[in-house]
């Protein structure tokens, strides 16, 4: 919760660095401790174990300086990486204001990486966060590491709605700021309450507000005519609302991975081990950057997959009548996805269990 | 939750402060510190000088959650009450209200009975004073003007670069 002190013209923000277990969240804060001017910075409080692991928590102040007759200041906060502190975490992401995500980029990780996220998500939905509204951003972190997964990777599994994102080497400080100053922006136009509008989007809204005024989107047509590559915007409202009713629409609210996927041996096509020789892009996806046509492609494709394997309602009869096989591996965890968890609450049509009850009686 | 604003404006604070002062000084303790929940400090009175009260109200309100967090688990809504013992100085944390966390430092002028009494006593008080200013309607935005965005981009260069950092630019700071 951003605390707005007119006494003392201070705006305090609460920024959290979440992620699996040693995937560098403390590091980010070292690194920031270390950079940062002195002025600028207050002490790095680490509550961790006799080997260094993060405990409770580790808390780093910064000020930013003063705008608009405002002192900013930020706390940022790591939390316990292991599975069983789950409830230091929770307790962590109280009154959280942005988060970072900090995934590692090793193949062999990725399970944790996607267990990881799915608790936040469940932590965060204990706390009644508006989902759509809360600040995230994404850092793949170890690039230099041989073996890791590729960014299309990380991004069709962890963050297929697009979020900003980083890759970096905390070690090495790549990739530390610029994920702190997107989310450190993202946060404050939050506070402003300024709507991060995007041209593209204002463009694609206005093209939905012409076509489709008084009623939303209702058949595939219409769900195909508003996909354009513009969704890569930010939390836009419309757009989002559409992904969403697709999403329900396909009945799919989950999103499955197999684990042997990442832990076996073949990599999958894509992935180039020996990263670290390539210089790091840090190309974040925010509001005013057009989006990269390769990404948006892959999570355009991945959608049209998805429609054209006739997941419409009754995704569960196609399959059965000899389509492709589900996704979701036996055992596999599976991850909600952001723009899933958030319409989560939205029940199936009523009458759909009868309808489908009756179809199958019918074919029998 | 996360989209809620805490606002304090200088009413309140004065308040707060006048309450707290009271409290101080009847209970003979070296300084008080109004915490709220997310970790973020209120405001604070006393000999506060020496301490980093930035730090402090992050791990009081940790320390506090962690309590409720064990309440919970043994059945208890939540411990009200937390008191640390040292060699010289104590801490006794109360809460005051549903959102914020008291905290008084006191050492051996006085006694763990009086600070308790009067925090009591006090933490009544500021809940009031909390409960009326989150009532209230304010009209006051902000004050964050459109070139709001230029003025922290410029300052979140200077702040996290790689380098040494950059000279302020006068034309961005408004006070």
């Amino acid at each position: 919760m951003v605390s707005i002190n007119y006494a003392f013209k201070e705006i305090w923000c609460k920024i959290v660095f979440y992620g699996p277990g040693l995937s560098g969240k403390t590091t980010n804060l070292q690194y920031v401790h270390q950079k940062i001017p002195p002025q600028a910075k207050g002490e790095l409080i680490s509550l961790a174990t006799d080997q260094d692991r993060t405990l409770f928590f580790d808390f780093l102040p910064v000020d930013i300086g003063k705008i608009n007759g405002f002192s900013i200041k930020f706390q940022l906060y790591t939390v316990p990486g292991q599975v069983y502190y789950n409830a230091t975490r929770r307790l962590v992401l109280r009154g959280v204001d942005g988060l970072v995500f900090v995934a590692d980029s090793q193949r062999t990780k990725m399970p944790e990486n996607i267990e990881s996220y799915q608790d936040l998500l469940e932590n965060l939905e204990g706390y009644e966060y508006d989902l759509e509204k809360l600040p995230l951003v994404f850092q793949y972190n170890k690039r230099d590491l041989s073996d890791v997964c590729s960014v299309e990777e990380l991004e069709s599994t962890l963050n297929p709605q697009g979020l900003p994102h980083f890759e970096a080497v905390a070690i090495q400080g790549r990739g530390v700021f610029d994920t702190l100053k997107c989310i450190s922006k993202l946060v404050l136009d939050q506070a402003k309450g300024k709507q991060v509008v995007s041209e593209s989007e204002v463009l694609v809204k206005e093209m939905i507000v012409d076509k489709s005024k008084p009623a939303p989107p209702q058949s595939m047509a219409d769900l195909e005519e508003a996909k354009t590559p513009a969704s890569a915007s930010l939390f836009p409202e419309t757009l989002e609302s559409l992904k969403e009713k697709e999403v329900d629409a396909m009945g799919q609210g989950k999103l499955s991975i197999a684990p042997e996927e990442w832990s076996g041996s073949p990599p999958p096509s894509g992935c180039q081990p020996g990263h670290s020789e390539e210089p790091l892009s840090s190309q974040p996806k925010t509001e005013t950057e057009p989006s990269t046509p390769e990404k948006r492609e892959g999570f355009e494709t991945q959608k049209e997959e998805k429609l054209s394997e006739g997941f419409i309602y009754d995704g569960e009869e196609k399959r059965q009548e000899g389509g492709p096989p589900p996704p979701q591996a036996k055992g596999s965890p599976t991850i909600i996805s952001w723009s899933s968890a958030r319409q989560k609450k939205e029940i199936k049509p009523k009458g759909f269990f009868l309808w489908r009850f009756l179809n199958r009686l019918i074919k029998r | 939750m996360g989209q809620e604003y805490q606002v304090i404006y200088e009413e309140e604070i004065g308040e707060i402060e006048r309450i707290l002062n009271r409290l101080v000084k009847n209970s003979h303790a070296k300084c008080a510190l109004l915490v709220d929940k997310d970790g973020h400090l209120i405001t604070r009175l006393g000999f506060t000088q020496s301490l980093d009260t930035t730090a402090l109200a992050a791990l009081l309100a940790g320390s506090f959650a962690s309590t409720k967090e064990i309440a919970r688990l043994v059945g208890e809504p939540e411990f009200s009450v937390l008191f640390h013992q040292g060699k010289k100085d104590h801490i006794h944390v109360c809460l005051a209200g549903e959102r914020s966390i008291l905290a008084v430092i006191f050492d051996d002028r006085t006694t763990l009975g009086l600070v308790r009494l009067y925090a009591k006593e006090i933490s009544e008080e500021l809940a009031t004073v909390l409960a009326s200013a989150t009532k209230k309607k304010r009209d006051k935005g902000t004050q964050m003007d459109s070139d709001f965005s230029a003025s922290l981009e410029s300052k979140l260069d200077d702040i996290f670069s790689e380098g040494e950092p950059k000279p302020t630019k006068p034309s961005n700071l408004n006070g």
